[in-house]
């Protein structure tokens, strides 16, 4: 009887320990709901998500390279040389005669193929030459910031089409009370009367772009090769992995997800800026651990990192409402790791793979 | 174990849905003063002196003033989560700015507007300021803040006349895409026009980093080690070349114009390190804002598009006078 009892608490203690994240995210929900006024509502979710992008974008890149046992510090630079290379690409499609959606389209699809570039280096150092990843990544970070204020040194990136502004911060879904609904465009209202908007453009897109890793890391055999090599390379080689390309792939992946992680800034405040991804890093990093993945490979999903991604963001609204300096959200987002870090070490069968 | 994680998602979205039609309706019952909100640019003296020139007024009209959070950089993606995390408390009537980007605050601040919240830009405008022509982002109601554009040309003079009307200048600045500093180079760069022996041989931007106006000074006495006079377009640039003089001992060699008057400047000003401050008036800026927006709330006075305080500078003739202690930023 007593030791049916320990193993009860054993389990719900497991229970707790495996869903810490979810608790911690509904119980931060909860506070704020209480103490910061206007907190709850569907106006202050979607700023959270609006705002969260990018640290969504770069999460999920550093989950992949994770995943594999490796780090990549060279998203936030990369990110930063996206939005300067975006913008520059526009600018001067837009002056060359190009109507200005195409210019913004040609434009952003132009600057995710280069995004590619620091990534393959990446893969090719780490895989390749055996470079540290560390190492190689935090070269290619000081890279791209060099390139960044190259490009800069030219002009500022700055000046583009208002049509980028206004996809950058307009919504999929306009709801006018007893007026309907229109999709994209904000209804012609009168001033001041309330139009409920629903799901930025920023945030579909993004959240898209997350649904696919999400598929691609759970469902498909590149998924099942990435955590294979996470769990043990040797064994990922023995049973016939091509472990090499398999790792440049995952850094080309890591890297064009940042340089999307730009080009939704660069939509977002319409100009480039070498540091405009830099202080990301950290929380990036932050959120694939509170998303219970495990620095040493082989374990982590793409939507616990995106709750990870999430508590953070709420975190900072959160305060900024509270009017609380967000110097304290850096002590907090530390201190919520070490938490995460030491919750990993006291349920060590905490791994999950969905 | 994802369903569940679904359903609490589900469940928060409902709740919050219904929060905010409960919430829309409360806010509008307590809605019955004047609430304004100041969003400032940038954590330095000049936009504290401008918060105590807010504040002061609020009181003595009763308005409500909320002073968002002092954003720890110069930069849109630091200053738009700050402004709309705070305007979703609700009930603000009027948001006095000083937008962090000429462009990339058009669609936040046009989205705010939409709601029925005024706008007033302080020290820094949208587009080129001109909020009387029908534009994207002619919809603030008014600009108020220094005309950059005199000062900097009022500057070139001043410093021409110290240097002897020739010789070479240097510029430091912050960031090519803030108005405001732009308006001063560009006021400057004209003002020297009138001194065909004087040269501007260099303009850096250290993008609100001081110690990188340091560096970038140095670099440019290095390169042109007979540069006469600087000028520093704000707090940070005035600083930090003030910095790189003192460090390559030069001072008094080259003569330093530097833009508004914070407690360290005035202070190297009256130990002879520097030679001319245009002090602002943060104060009268933020002073004016509130009076003219509690005109427009309450009586629904029109407010002039442009509404300009002068400047005064300092130099060493005046720094210790009495009469002038009120335009230190402190």
């Amino acid at each position: 009887m007593q030791s049916l009892m320990t193993q009860k608490n054993k389990d719900l203690l497991l229970k707790i320990g495996k869903q810490w994240a979810v608790i911690f995210f509904v119980a931060e929900i909860i506070f704020f709901g209480l103490t910061a006024k206007g907190f709850f509502t569907v106006n202050v979710f979607q700023i959270v998500l609006f705002f969260g992008t990018a640290v969504m974008l770069m999460a999920v890149a550093e989950l992949f390279v994770i995943i594999t046992g490796g780090i990549d510090l060279s998203v936030g630079y990369v990110m930063g040389l996206s939005t300067i290379i975006a913008t520059k690409l526009i600018v001067y499609f837009s002056a060359s005669g190009m109507p200005e959606f195409w210019g913004i389209f040609f434009g952003i699809i132009i600057t995710l193929v280069l995004g590619l570039i620091p990534g393959l280096i990446n893969g090719l150092l780490v895989s390749r030459l055996n470079v540290p990843p560390f190492i190689a990544t935090f070269s290619m970070l000081g890279i791209s910031h060099g390139v960044s204020e190259l490009l800069l040194t030219e002009g500022a990136a700055k000046n583009l089409p208002h049509l980028a502004n206004v996809i950058g911060n307009g919504h999929f879904l306009y709801f006018v009370k007893g007026g309907g609904f229109s999709f994209f465009a904000r209804p012609e209202v009168a001033r001041g009367v309330k139009v409920f908007e629903l799901f930025p453009n920023v945030v579909v897109i993004t959240l898209i772009i997350v649904a696919i890793f999400a598929f691609v890391l759970s469902k498909t055999v590149f998924g099942i090769h990435t955590y294979a090599i996470g769990g043990n390379e040797d064994s990922a080689i023995r049973s016939g992995i091509n472990v090499k390309n398999h790792i440049t792939k995952i850094y080309m992946l890591s890297s064009l997800l940042a340089s999307s992680a730009g080009v939704i800034y660069m939509l977002k405040y319409v100009t480039g800026k070498a540091d405009a991804g830099a202080s990301l890093l950290l929380d990036s990093i932050a959120a694939v651990v509170i998303g219970g993945a495990c620095l040493t490979g082989g374990k982590g999903t793409v939507w616990r990192t995106i709750l990870g991604a999430v508590i953070i963001a709420v975190l900072e609204t959160g305060l900024r409402i509270l009017g609380i300096p967000t110097f304290d959200k850096y002590i907090m987002v530390g201190v919520i790791l070490i938490l995460a870090v030491l919750i990993d070490r006291v349920f060590p069968e905490t791994t999950y793979k969905e | 174990m994802k369903k569940g994680l679904l359903l609490v998602m589900v469940l928060l979205i409902t709740f919050s849905m219904s929060a905010q039609l409960f919430a829309g309706g409360q806010q509008e019952a307590e809605d019955d003063g004047i609430t304004i909100l100041f969003m400032p640019g940038v954590a330095d003296p000049f936009y504290y002196m401008m918060e105590k020139g807010i504040r002061e007024k609020g009181a003595e009209l009763g308005v409500n003033i909320i002073v968002a959070e002092f954003p720890k950089a110069w930069g849109p993606e630091v200053q738009v989560p700050i402004l709309e995390a705070t305007v979703a408390q609700g009930g603000i009537d009027m948001i006095l700015i000083a937008p962090t980007a000429i462009d990339a605050l058009i669609s936040p601040l046009k989205k705010l507007y939409d709601q029925g919240i005024e706008i007033i830009t302080v020290d820094t405008f949208l587009g080129n300021g001109d909020y009387s022509v029908d534009s994207d982002y002619s919809f603030p109601l008014s600009y108020i803040g220094s005309d950059n554009e005199k000062g900097g040309r009022e500057m070139a003079a001043h410093l021409a006349e110290m240097v002897g009307e020739k010789g070479k200048v240097y510029i430091n600045s912050t960031n090519p895409d803030v108005s405001s500093v732009m308006g001063r180079v560009k006021g400057f760069k004209e003002g020297l026009e009138a001194f065909p022996d004087m040269e501007l041989v260099g303009i850096d931007y250290n993008m609100d980093v001081q110690q990188k106006a340091t560096d970038q000074t140095l670099g440019a006495l290095q390169k042109d080690p007979d540069i006469v006079g600087i000028f520093g377009t704000n707090l940070y640039s005035s600083q930090g070349a003030y910095q790189a003089v003192v460090n390559a001992g030069l001072s008094g060699a080259v003569k330093l114009a530097t833009w508004d008057a914070s407690v360290d400047i005035i202070n190297a000003l009256k130990k002879g390190q520097i030679d001319l401050c245009l002090a602002q008036k943060p104060y009268e800026i933020g002073s004016l804002a509130v009076e003219w927006g509690y005109k427009f709330l309450s009586a629904g006075t029109k407010i002039p598009a442009k509404v300009i305080p002068g400047f005064e500078f300092f130099n060493e003739g005046n720094v210790n006078d009495p009469e002038m202690d009120k335009f230190i930023y402190k």
